[in-house]
C-alpha cells in the first residue's frame, strides 16, 4: 500500500520501474482484473440457469436474432437480472464504504446500522398496502425509508460527540426494530409469505428491466455522489478537528454522506430485498487491494460489490437448480465468517 | 498575517472557558500562550481557528471576521494542529501530508504541480522526508508530531496555531520541534502555540500571553513579563526566575519547598534559614 493513494512525488524513471509498478499500476491492475472478472461472471450468468445455454448460444443470443429462444432467455431474463445484480452490489458496497469512512469504524455497514431494514420496512409497507404497486413506487418508498433510517442514525449517533459504541448500539436497535416491524407486517398480511421469504433473505428472483429502470434514478446519483464525497471523506478520516482545520464542514458532510448512504441502500433494497454483508465485506477487500484513499477505495469497492452480488446470484441459481435459493443466503454465507474473522483478528 | 482577537468569549454549555479576551498578533510574531490546566488556553486556540464558535466577540484575520469567511478560505491562510490528533495507524506520512492540500483543491482533487511542490516543501521543512513512505503507526512520537506539522505546512498557511506541540516528546525532540517552528517563523510565518513548558516558551517566543480562569493575566515579551509575582498569580505556586547565562533569557521555575527537597544541600541543617535545594 505504499503511497499509491497519494499521487507520486518521485516521477520515477526506468530504474524505479518496480516501485512505480507497485505504487501506480496496482489500482489499474485491480480495476482491469475486476472488470475481466465481472464480465466473466456476467457471461456465465447468461449461460447458466434453469436451462443451460452453450457459450455459442449465449453469444448469439446476446448479439444476433438468429436463435429466438436464446435471444429471449438472454435479453428478457438473464441479462437484465445480472445487470440488476451488479447495480445492487455496487450500491451496497459503495454505501458500506461511505459508512465505514464516515464512522471511522470498520464494522459499519448499512445492514448492521439498520438503514437496510428501514428501507425494507418502507418497501414492505407499500407492497402490503397495494400489492400491485409499480416498481418505481417501491423504489421511491425505499428511498424515503432509507433517508429516514439514515436521518435517525444521524440524530441519535451524532448529537454531541461521535461515539462508535453509541453508533453501533443505535444501529443494532434500529435494525432490530425495523426488522421486527417488517416481519410483523408480512406475517399479518398472509398473502405474501412465499415472496416475502425472498424479500427477507434478499434475492434477485424475477428481477427484470423495469427494476433496473426504477432503481437507476437513485443508484446513479447515489454512486456519483459517493465518488464525489470521497475526497472529503479522506479528510474526515483524520478526525473532526483536523478536518475542520482543513476547511471541511464536518457535520454537514456527515449529513450528506448519510443521505447518500440512504439512497444507495434504498436502490438496492427496492430490487433485492434485505441483502446483508455486501456493504461490510467489499470495502474491506477494496482497502486490502488499493489502500485507504477513498477516491480509489469507493469505486473499487463498488466493482467488488458488483462481482460479489452477481456471482452470489449465479450461485443461488445453480446450487439447487432448477429451483433457486435466496441470494442473501450466499452473501451471508461469505459475509458472516468474514465478519467473525474481522472481530477476532483485527482491532 | 495579522490576527485580531476582539473580546472573545468561548464556552461549552453553560461553562465559560474563555471570558472576554482581546489581543492582536502582528504578522511574523511568535507567541506562546501559557497558563494552568483549565485556564482556557486550548479553547482560545480553537476559537482563533474555526474549530469552535465564540459565544461573543470576533476573531479577525487581516481585518476579516473568520466566521464570515468560508471554512476553506480560512484553511488556506491558517492551519491549526490540535493536541494528539489520530488518523489511525495505516496512513503513510506522504498520504497524510497530501491531505493538507484539501483547502487548495477542487471537488475532484486533481493534483497539480503546486500541490506536489507544497507537499515536498512541507515534508522537507518538517524533516519527514526520510520516513515519508512509512505508516503513521510505525513512527515514534517525535516523528509523528513532525508528520502532523508537515500536514499543517502543506496547507501553506500564513498563520500556524499549535496546541502543546512539544508535550509527550523527549528533550531532543522538543528542541527539534521548537527549532522548526522558529525557522518557519523567521521565514515569515506567524506562530501561536500553547505551551506548558515555560522554559521553552521563554526561549522560543517573542511574546508570552498568560491566561488564568479564562482571562489574560499578562501579555508581553518573556524578559519583561516572566517575573515571580506575575507567575505566582497565574500558576498559584511560589515561583522564581533564573537567568540563562548564555542568552540572558528568563528561566522560570517553581520555588523549592525546603521540607520536600533532597537533604544533599550545602546549607547547615541547623541554620535558621533553610538553604535552597542545590
Amino acid at each position: 500500500m505504499t503511497g499509491m493513494a497519494a499521487p507520486t512525488v518521485h516521477e520515477g524513471g526506468a530504474l524505479e520501474g518496480r516501485s512505480a509498478f507497485r505504487s501506480f499500476n496496482r489500482p489499474a491492475l485491480v480495476v482491469v482484473l475486476g472488470a475481466v472478472g465481472l464480465c466473466s461472471v456476467a457471461f456465465a450468468s447468461l449461460m447458466y440457469g434453469a436451462v443451460t445455454l452453450s457459450f455459442g448460444q449465449a453469444w448469439s443470443g446476446l448479439t444476433s436474432e438468429s436463435d429466438v429462444f436464446a435471444r429471449n432467455v438472454v435479453w428478457q431474463i438473464r441479462f437484465p437480472r445480472v445487470v440488476d445484480a451488479m447495480l445492487v452490489g455496487a450500491c451496497l458496497a459503495a454505501a458500506g464504504a461511505l459508512l465505514q469512512g464516515v464512522t471511522r469504524n470498520p464494522l459499519a455497514d448499512p445492514t448492521i446500522l439498520g438503514v437496510t431494514a428501514a428501507a425494507g420496512l418502507a418497501s414492505a409497507t407499500v407492497i402490503v398496502i397495494d400489492p400491485r404497486v409499480p416498481q418505481w413506487g417501491i423504489a421511491a418508498a425505499c428511498a424515503g425509508g432509507g433517508l429516514v433510517g439514515a436521518g435517525i442514525l444521524y440524530i441519535i449517533a451524532w448529537r454531541g460527540a461521535v461515539s462508535p459504541v453509541r453508533l453501533a448500539l443505535a444501529g443494532v436497535a434500529l435494525s432490530a426494530f425495523f426488522g421486527a416491524a417488517i416481519v410483523g407486517l408480512l406475517a399479518s398480511s398472509r398473502t405474501f409469505l412465499q415472496t416475502s421469504l425472498g424479500f427477507l433473505a434478499g434475492g434477485m428472483y424475477g428481477s427484470e428491466w423495469r427494476d433496473f429502470r426504477a432503481m437507476l434514478p437513485y443508484a446513479l446519483p447515489g454512486l456519483l455522489g459517493a465518488f464525489l464525497l470521497a475526497g472529503r471523506l479522506n479528510v474526515l478520516a483524520l478526525g473532526d478537528d483536523v478536518a475542520a482545520g482543513l476547511g471541511v464542514l464536518t457535520d454537514r458532510t456527515r449529513l450528506v454522506v448519510l443521505a447518500v448512504v440512504g439512497i444507495l441502500t434504498a436502490a438496492a433494497v427496492s430490487v433485492a430485498g434485505l441483502v446483508s454483508f455486501v456493504g461490510l465485506v467489499c470495502p474491506h477487500l477494496a482497502r486490502y487491494s488499493v489502500g485507504n484513499d477513498n477516491r480509489l477505495l469507493i469505486p473499487v469497492a463498488a466493482l467488488y460489490g458488483a462481482i460479489l452480488v452477481s456471482s452470489a446470484d449465479l450461485a443461488a441459481r445453480l446450487v439447487i437448480s432448477p429451483s433457486e435459493v435466496p441470494m442473501g443466503i450466499i452473501t451471508a454465507g461469505i459475509g458472516a465468517p468474514f465478519l467473525l474473522y474481522l472481530v477476532r483478528f483485527r482491532e | 498575517m495579522k490576527i485580531t482577537v476582539e473580546d472573545v468569549r468561548l464556552g461549552y454549555n453553560r461553562r465559560v472557558a474563555v471570558d472576554g479576551v482581546s489581543f492582536v498578533v502582528e504578522p511574523g510574531e511568535m507567541v506562546a500562550i501559557v497558563g494552568p490546566n483549565g485556564s482556557g488556553k486550548s479553547t482560545l486556540l480553537r476559537g482563533m481557528s474555526r474549530l469552535q464558535k465564540p459565544t461573543s466577540g470576533r476573531v479577525l484575520l487581516n481585518g476579516d471576521d473568520i466566521r464570515a469567511m468560508s471554512a476553506r478560505q480560512v484553511a488556506r491562510n491558517l492551519a491549526i494542529l490540535t493536541q494528539s490528533p489520530d488518523a489511525g495507524p495505516d496512513l503513510t506520512v506522504r498520504e497524510l501530508v497530501f491531505r493538507g492540500r484539501y483547502p487548495h483543491q477542487g471537488v475532484l482533487q486533481r493534483v497539480t504541480a503546486a500541490d506536489i511542490e507544497a507537499v515536498e516543501w512541507a515534508m522537507d521543512a518538517a524533516d519527514t522526508a526520510q520516513f515519508a513512505s512509512r505508516p503513521l503507526g510505525s513512527l515514534s512520537g517525535g516523528e509523528r508530531q513532525r508528520a502532523w506539522i508537515a500536514l499543517a505546512l502543506a496547507q501553506q498557511p500564513l498563520v500556524l496555531l499549535l496546541d502543546e506541540p512539544t508535550s509527550f516528546l523527549d528533550i531532543s525532540h522538543q528542541v527539534e520541534v521548537m527549532h522548526l517552528l522558529r525557522r518557519l517563523n523567521h521565514q515569515g510565518m506567524t506562530v501561536v502555540a500553547v505551551h506548558h513548558d515555560l522554559v521553552l516558551a521563554a526561549r522560543f517566543s517573542d511574546r508570552v500571553i498568560a491566561m488564568r480562569a479564562g482571562r489574560v493575566e499578562f501579555d508581553g515579551p518573556p524578559l519583561k513579563v516572566f517575573e515571580p509575582a506575575g507567575l505566582e498569580r497565574v500558576f498559584g505556586v511560589p515561583m522564581m526566575v533564573l537567568t540563562d547565562p548564555e542568552t540572558g533569557l528568563p528561566i522560570p521555575l517553581p520555588r523549592p519547598d525546603p521540607l520536600l527537597c533532597p537533604v544533599a544541600h550545602t546549607g547547615s541543617p541547623l541554620s535558621p534559614l533553610p538553604a535552597p535545594c542545590s
